[in-house]
């Protein structure tokens, strides 16, 4: 089983690998945004994976079940609690980006980066 | 053997909808890496992750960033 | 009373939510807000030095290893957290009186971020669970961003954006980061993480501990604006409210030293740990002195000039004795009212004239005597001009890097100084002493007198601070040999 784990953090190392390279390199706003999710998604994953056990049960005590064979069979739940904290965020910080960006493009009318994002104090030099 | 498969597609889906020319497409192509991500959660023991992250990943974040889309332009250009 | 320790956060979120929710009773929510706001300063006072557990889970005892485990998220409440929640809290108060004395309207979404953002840093600082830490760590960018992006400065929303993004790529950083630990201890309390650190039970050389550093180190150079984030974080000063960039640099100084002490507490067996912090702390200091010195708008100038400040907070965390810790965290108590005070002083300017060029004022002396006075005091008080606060820390935090065997560094420190000197008389100079230039047209209008009496009450703290350090440095000195 211990190849599923390995499997997994390189899945998660690949989800912050490929969002890092969006988020620098792609010049469309929105695909940078969607690239930042996956940032955060490959961030998730690998803290989920921290406290998955191979073979074991969802950490949750049924009524007739022995405490002692939970204790040490079921996986470990603080991560699983993090994590949904986390997802949270990453929605709402989501939602904020994309609401400035459609703010934005009523100004500019590009998605383009280069353009919307441009140096800011050369702007206003270049405006007087 | 199903995790092998859940990995392929979220990392399939996540490089296609970066390279996608159509906005659109891209937004429904984060959807599906969303919630096969939520699959794999349950696989990983957390179905309570899982149910969060089929809403969020799999509907809202698709749902925002094709309104995003809606109100700006669809292509990449 | 330790009731009162989650208050703390708990009011200023809550009044952040029930504003917002009842934004449309103008009146109601004017006084609602004057009185939030002056409950924020007196509640840290009033409260018990002590530790909260939320769910009222005390730590367990581990009989057959002897280690003490925390289960529940943990608030410790001592003299540091209290002065500097008392003093955010003060701003706070000052900073909502202004807004709500300049316009007639309220705008419930401002004051709910506001709220949101000083909650979001009094929750930083007291907490001792790293997770919670970085959940506020989020709210809090999120409230920045709100705030700059309020503003109706030109480009405000680009700059915002820019934050934003350049902050979603660190705080999954810093997100990774905490995985590590929590791989590597399972725990995500402090206290824990710290013990299972020093009794060896976590290999301090292996490439986990240290990514962990690395990836932790990111975000809290994000938070704090530190290279390679000078240029934005002053940027986004600059695009604020002058009394909003007034509570968004106290956010920022808070929020640094409250995630570098959660590092010291950590890492501080790794002598990396301290180089980095050291490096990025000079660094901060060149650059942000000597960019400061090409601007021309006098906003964008005291942001640098800020940044070039928190350079010396993080040189005397680097350089680890009690001395230099406390010396340091003395720089950030008087950076933040300091800083306040320049940031609401020329927003008055900039209310007053309508212009933040300073090769288009000058003269500003005759018409606005009050406000000039008591900038020449924060300025001079910055720059570490005998006996205002700065000179007292500044002179710690050169003592302390003598002591350290560093002469280099306590030289480079009071070359900064005096170049920050030199940049804030320069500017000075321009916008107030020198003849009035025939282009601009100062019509008669009033700073507004709340302005003054903010910066008034800014400016007893510095001098009283200045004159007496010990009332301060005494009980920070005792917290941080506690820590060490």
């Amino acid at each position: 089983m211990a190849q599923t784990q390995l499997a997994i953090l390189l899945t998660s190392a690949a989800l912050v690998v490929i969002g890092l390279y969006s988020a620098i390199f792609i010049d469309n706003i929105i695909k940078k945004i969607i690239g930042i999710s996956f940032i955060e998604e490959g961030a998730n994953l690998f803290i989920v994976a921290i406290g998955y056990k191979p073979g074991g049960v969802v950490p949750i005590l049924m009524p007739g079940m022995d405490t002692s064979w939970f204790a040490a069979n079921a996986a470990y739940p603080l991560p699983f609690g993090l994590v949904l904290t986390s997802i949270v965020i990453g929605a709402s910080t989501l939602a904020v980006m994309l609401a400035l960006v459609m703010v934005l493009y009523r100004r500019y009318g590009t998605l383009s980066t280069s353009v919307m994002l441009a140096d800011t104090s050369k702007q206003e030099e270049y405006d007087e | 053997m199903l995790e092998f498969v859940l990995m392929i597609i979220i990392i399939l889906s996540a490089i296609l909808a970066l390279i996608q020319k159509d906005l659109l497409k891209a937004a429904i192509l984060t959807g599906f890496s969303g919630g096969a991500l939520a699959v794999l959660f349950q696989i990983l023991l957390a179905p309570d992750v899982a149910l969060t992250q089929a809403i969020v990943g799999a509907a809202i974040v698709p749902v925002f960033i094709a309104l995003a889309v809606k109100k700006t332009q669809r292509e990449d250009s | 009373m330790n009731e009162l320790i989650p208050l703390m956060v708990i009011v200023p979120l809550m009044a952040a939510l029930l504003i917002s929710a009842f934004s449309k009773f103008n009146k109601a929510t004017k006084i609602f807000a004057f009185v939030v706001a002056l409950c924020l300063p007196i509640i840290p006072i009033a409260s018990h030095y002590g530790l909260h557990y939320f769910g009222g889970y005390a730590p367990i005892m581990d009989n057959v290893t002897n280690v003490m485990y925390h289960p529940a998220i943990t608030y410790s409440f001592t003299f540091l957290q209290q002065i500097f929640i008392a003093m955010l809290g003060l701003l706070t108060f000052l900073v909502v009186f202004i807004y709500l004395t300049k316009y007639k309207k309220v705008s419930g979404p401002y004051l709910f971020l506001l709220f949101l953002g000083t909650a979001a840093v009094t929750a930083m600082l007291l907490t001792d669970d790293i997770f919670h830490m970085f959940v506020f760590f989020e709210i809090l960018a999120l409230a920045q961003v709100g705030i700059v992006a309020a503003s109706s400065i030109d480009y405000s929303y680009e700059m915002a954006l820019k934050y934003m993004i350049l902050g979603s790529i660190g705080s999954p950083m810093m997100l990774l980061g905490i995985g590590f630990l929590l791989a590597l201890t399972g725990s995500v309390n402090v206290t824990d993480i710290a013990a299972a650190v020093h009794n060896g039970l976590v290999d301090a050389t292996s490439p986990v501990f240290l990514l962990s550093l690395g990836l932790i180190f990111f975000g809290w150079l994000y938070a704090s604006g530190l290279p390679p984030f000078h240029t934005i974080k002053s940027g986004i000063y600059s695009k604020a409210e002058p009394h909003g960039a007034a509570l968004l640099q106290s956010f920022t100084v808070v929020s640094m030293i409250s995630i570098v002490l959660i590092m010291f507490r950590i890492y501080s067996t790794l002598p990396i740990f301290e180089v980095l912090v050291v490096f990025f702390s000079i660094l901060a200091m060149i650059l942000g002195v000597s960019l400061a010195l090409t601007q021309t708008d006098f906003r964008r100038m005291i942001g640098f000039l800020a940044v070039g400040e928190l350079g010396f907070i993080g040189l005397g965390i680097g350089l680890g004795t009690q001395y230099a810790v406390t010396a340091g965290l003395f720089q950030a108590l008087n950076e933040i009212i300091i800083t306040a005070l320049l940031f609401i002083g020329f927003g008055a300017i900039v209310n007053a004239t309508d212009e933040v060029d300073t090769r288009k004022l000058g003269g500003l002396l005759a018409y606005h005597p009050k406000v000039s006075i008591m900038l020449l005091i924060a300025g001079l008080a910055m720059a570490g001009v005998p006996p205002l606060s700065g000179f007292q820390s500044k002179l710690m935090l050169v003592q302390a890097s003598l002591n350290c065997g560093f002469p280099e560094i306590s030289i480079l420190a009071i070359m900064v100084s005096i170049a920050t000197f030199v940049v804030f008389v320069k500017t000075y100079y321009t916008m107030f002493l020198k003849p009035k230039p025939r282009e601009l047209e100062l019509e008669k209008k009033e700073v507004p007198r709340t302005m003054i009496f903010a910066m008034g009450i800014l400016l007893i703290i510095v001098i009283l601070l200045g004159i007496f350090p010990d009332i301060v440095t005494a009980g920070i000195s005792n917290f941080v040999g506690g820590i060490l």
